[in-house]
């Protein structure tokens, strides 16, 4: 749930811009022919760009160590899952999946435990986007021919989880799907 | 003579791009009515013209801030008419071929055509991906060829430093760059590297093809040089509109010019360093790219909005705070879009932050924010300008009801349009499905309600596009 | 101009790209993966008999699989992964097990082999047999087969990499050179590399190489082309600049 406060935090801050936007369209209006305009442009500027470095800095700074490649380190998955995207599946198995003859299973996942998808593409760029039972996307990672990309993630909640496939893949990109359970 | 000329070929660019957006946002209209459940398209239909709604868009609003740069540079430089119709004839042939490829040849790998899946892309006909790629070559060749002779001709008036205006670095500067060729200067930079990426590019994707399979190029590469090219001509063509706004916004305001000084000097050299890294933000979910990368792209992304927000959004506040000045539609719409830079600018700083876009990349967020600042933003910034083109030459009278009802229509129609986008982001609806899937069905709804306000918006291009047109024909059959 | 440069680039590169693009390709490599390999019982040359548990408990292990009368891949395997590790002296994280699969292979008979390759005092490596090769085939997915016509086996060469709990955490098959190998070191040591390349592609563009023994990308070829327009548009930018300087007093009349 995280997308929530993100929309939020847009919502009020371009509320505040937009306040901001129309309080200086307002005093351009009501301004008389005598008005002088900003006073100390050059110090209120000065201040403007140093408060907005400051809290750039800080959301840097907060944010930087929350990001995918940093989360889990240290930690040996208990489960490995492989998976091989192609135009228009997912291709999930617990063994090796072999790209001339691609086969898979039904994936069942422990919760609370570190799992690792290894994740790939058989033809063309797709995503590898995993959405919990409320239909919510709660982490993703590309599928790259030729490469394989390690995501991994601790299922809190048991229960249905879907995989959707969320880079432009053809003409059926958006039936590519799969499931699986956590257990 | 030469004025009639630049007059009269800029008149035939905004009859251009008028006529073209309205026709492409026709098609994201019916894009948004078939996610909507309301009419039915075929996916391959959806997809081809999705794919012509976004290089549509991105060519002609790039154009448009070209063409008005030229227009306004022959303030400053003789820029050459050789070049300016070249380009608009090679616009012109290239939208043909490319429309032939996506409309006839049903192209549908989107107009990021991420490698590999030009090659892969089932559904169209066999020779829709070379006359694709072949019509990115004639946009390239000829926006190459118009950006070096703008390069050129500034040149031979400035020198590199005075063109990049580093003398107002130092204290006391002798002469002065007007911020109009600072920030033209800098946009061609970006410009020109930006499409020397989509040559390299085409030429990878071209080796692959004429090898027939001998020769097979590296996603990661590939996918680095789309976003190289696609992220910095989309960020560049703002800067366009901005160069535009500098130039004109005090003028039509009726205040005094705006000059260069160190700040302004040194943020727009600033955000040609930023531009150039920040395109590293459409890689976070690769995790193959370097970690090192990864935080660049999210720095730069970060700090390209200090100079911007620091120097153009606060020189336009300056400008208006509690200053009588001449408003108009012209200014109304350089101050309206200024405001949806920024509020499209919130949302992309949100989404460039690498712990944020795992759960928002790819998902309606995207379109949301960078449809705020091009239609919002960068489309009224060259609204404007063809406003203030088109009543430049011909009779003119201020009709206030036809201005707010114009401002009206855009920010309804907008804002509606835009909030249907940003909260299918947060509910994690997926970008560039031609339908969704059962469980997404608030994708539906909010693409309906996209759909209806789109329509107003369109209402609103469609008086614009009625007016201007008009007199830009009007322009162009006078003899003076 | 440009497109020679580019052109020229790519003619280079197409001629290095069937050297690039040698390495064998198997999935196999990534089968049990996070498995416990099976706790055989094990005679070490000079040691005598211990539990795989004591040895890998003891370091992370990389585990080769030979028999010592082969005439095929290997003796050469050996010889390779001896020549990379002795490259990486200072790296003490791990220890090598030399196991056999053939049962006709002795103590003997992998002692000489530890002093064919003068391994025989490496504290490093390890030499030894096992009764129970069958249990830990299965474990570790390795099915040699006996070929009675050339009276050897048809088998892969296999580099397995056991982490200090004893489970895989990656497998090589084939002769692989020194960048596969540092993968493999590093995941016996638990460093997590979010990526790697598959085998059998066109390595030769790619813009960046995992480098595991400093956990960085290294930068590849490919990089030059991200790079290139930069540095192109400035040559450029340069180029006009002196062009149109030259010119200009000719052209002053006319411009």
């Amino acid at each position: 749930m995280q997308q929530q406060p993100i929309l939020v935090l847009f919502l009020a801050l371009a509320g505040a811009a937009t306040i901001v936007f129309i309080y200086v369209f307002v005093s351009s209006k009501k301004a008389a022919q005598t008005d002088q305009g900003m006073s100390n442009p050059l110090k209120k500027r000065f201040w403007f760009l140093l408060i907005l470095f400051v809290i750039l800095g800080i959301f840097t700074s907060v944010t930087i160590p929350k990001s995918p490649y940093y989360l889990f380190a240290g930690e040996t998955p208990t489960k490995v899952v492989h998976v091989s995207a192609r135009q228009f599946a997912f291709i999930l198995s617990e063994k090796a999946i072999d790209p001339k003859n691609p086969s898979g299973e039904n994936i069942e996942l422990p919760a609370n435990e570190l799992v690792e998808f290894r994740v790939t593409s058989l033809d063309v760029n797709h995503g590898f986007a995993i959405y919990d039972d409320s239909n919510r996307l709660i982490t993703q990672v590309q599928a790259m021919p030729g490469y394989v990309n390690r995501l991994q993630y601790k299922f809190k909640k048991p229960g249905k989880y879907d995989i959707l496939c969320l880079e432009y893949c053809g003409m059926a990109h958006q039936v590519m799907k799969s499931t699986f359970i956590v257990k | 003579m030469e004025s009639i000329k630049i007059k009269k070929i800029t008149s035939v660019w905004i009859i251009t791009v008028l006529l073209l957006f309205v026709a492409s946002i026709v098609l994201g209209i019916l894009m948004r009515l078939n996610q909507g459940e309301v009419i039915s398209q075929s996916p391959i239909t959806f997809y081809s013209n999705m794919t012509t709604h976004g290089l549509t868009m991105i060519g002609i609003w790039f154009v448009a801030g070209m063409a008005a740069v030229n227009y306004l540079m022959q303030r400053y430089v003789k820029t050459s008419y050789t070049a300016n119709v070249f380009a608009l004839v090679l616009t012109v042939v290239g939208v043909v071929l490319f429309w032939a490829s996506t409309f006839v040849g049903k192209f549908h790998a989107a107009w990021t055509f991420l490698y590999p899946l030009p090659f892969k892309d089932m559904g169209s006909e066999t020779w829709a991906t070379i006359l694709f790629l072949i019509s990115l070559t004639v946009f390239g060749i000829g926006w190459l060829i118009w950006s070096v002779s703008l390069m050129a001709q500034i040149l031979k008036k400035y020198s590199i430093s005075q063109s990049f205006a580093w003398q107002h670095l130092t204290k006391n500067p002798t002469v002065e760059t007007p911020p109009f060729i600072l920030i033209t200067m800098v946009t061609l930079v970006g410009v020109i590297a930006c499409l020397i990426t989509a040559v390299v590019l085409l030429v990878l994707f071209y080796a692959e093809y004429f090898s027939g399979g001998s020769f097979v190029n590296d996603a990661l590469l590939m996918k680095n040089l789309t976003y190289f090219f696609g992220h910095t001509i989309a960020n560049e063509m703002l800067y366009l509109g901005l160069a535009v706004i500098y130039e004109l916004f005090a003028e039509v305001s009726g205040r005094p010019k705006w000059k260069t000084t160190w700040y302004v000097a040194l943020a727009w050299n600033l955000s040609l360093v930023f531009i150039l890294t920040a395109f590293f933000h459409h890689l976070y979910m690769d995790f193959v790219q370097p970690e090192g990368l990864q935080i660049v792209g999210q720095l730069a992304s970060y700090l390209a909005s200090l100079p911007a927000a620091g120097v153009t959004v606060f020189s336009i506040f300056i400008a208006v705070y509690r200053t009588k000045i001449k408003w108009s539609l012209t200014n109304l719409l350089f101050f309206m879009g200024i405001a949806g830079w920024v509020i499209g600018g919130l949302g992309a700083v949100i989404d460039s932050t690498i712990s944020n876009n795992i759960v928002l990349h790819n998902t309606l967020w995207v379109p949301a924010h960078f449809h705020t600042y091009n239609a919002m933003g960068n489309v009224l910034f060259s609204l404007g300008f063809f406003y203030w083109f088109s009543t430049q030459f011909t009779a003119y009278f201020h009709n206030k009801k036809f201005t707010n009802s114009i401002l009206a229509l855009l920010l309804i129609g907008g804002t509606g349009f835009l909030l249907a986008f940003y909260v299918g982001g947060a509910e994690s609806i997926p970008r560039r499905y031609s339908t969704y899937p059962a469980e997404l069905s608030v994708g539906v709804n909010l693409a309906t309600i996209g759909a209806v306000f789109a329509t107003i918006y369109l209402i609103a291009i469609l008086m614009f596009f009625f007016n201007i047109t008009k007199r830009c024909l009007k322009i162009l059959s006078s003899t003076s | 101009m440009l497109k020679n440069i580019i052109l020229n680039i790519i003619a280079i590169s197409l001629c290095n790209l069937a050297i690039a693009q040698s390495v064998s390709s198997d999935v196999k490599e990534e089968s049990n993966i996070y498995e416990q390999i099976y706790d055989a019982p094990i005679n070490v040359v000079g040691k005598g008999q211990v539990s795989f548990q004591e040895l890998y408990n003891q370091k992370p292990l990389l585990l080769a699989l030979v028999f010592t009368r082969c005439s095929g891949v290997c003796n050469p395997f050996l010889f390779q992964l001896k020549e990379n590790l002795a490259l990486k002296t200072n790296d003490k994280s791990f220890n090598v097990l030399v196991l056999s699969f053939d049962p006709r292979d002795n103590m003997t008979d992998m002692s000489l082999l530890a002093q064919r390759f003068e391994l025989e005092n490496n504290e490093q490596w390890f030499f030894g047999t096992t009764n129970s090769i069958e249990e830990l085939n299965q474990s570790i997915n390795f099915y040699p087969i006996w070929d009675s016509i050339k009276n050897q086996y048809d088998h892969d060469a296999l580099l397995i990499g056991i982490n200090n709990q004893g489970y895989i955490t990656k497998k090589l098959i084939g002769v692989r050179q020194g960048h596969d190998l540092d993968l493999l070191i590093a995941s016996v040591n638990n460093i997590f590399s979010p990526t790697y390349r598959l085998p059998n592609k066109n390595m030769l563009f790619s813009c960046f190489n995992y480098d595991p023994k400093t956990g960085e990308n290294k930068l590849g070829l490919g990089l030059l082309f991200i790079a290139l327009p930069a540095v192109l548009t400035v040559l450029l930018l340069i180029l006009i600049s002196y062009l149109v300087k030259r010119k200009e007093p000719k052209n002053k009349e006319i411009f």
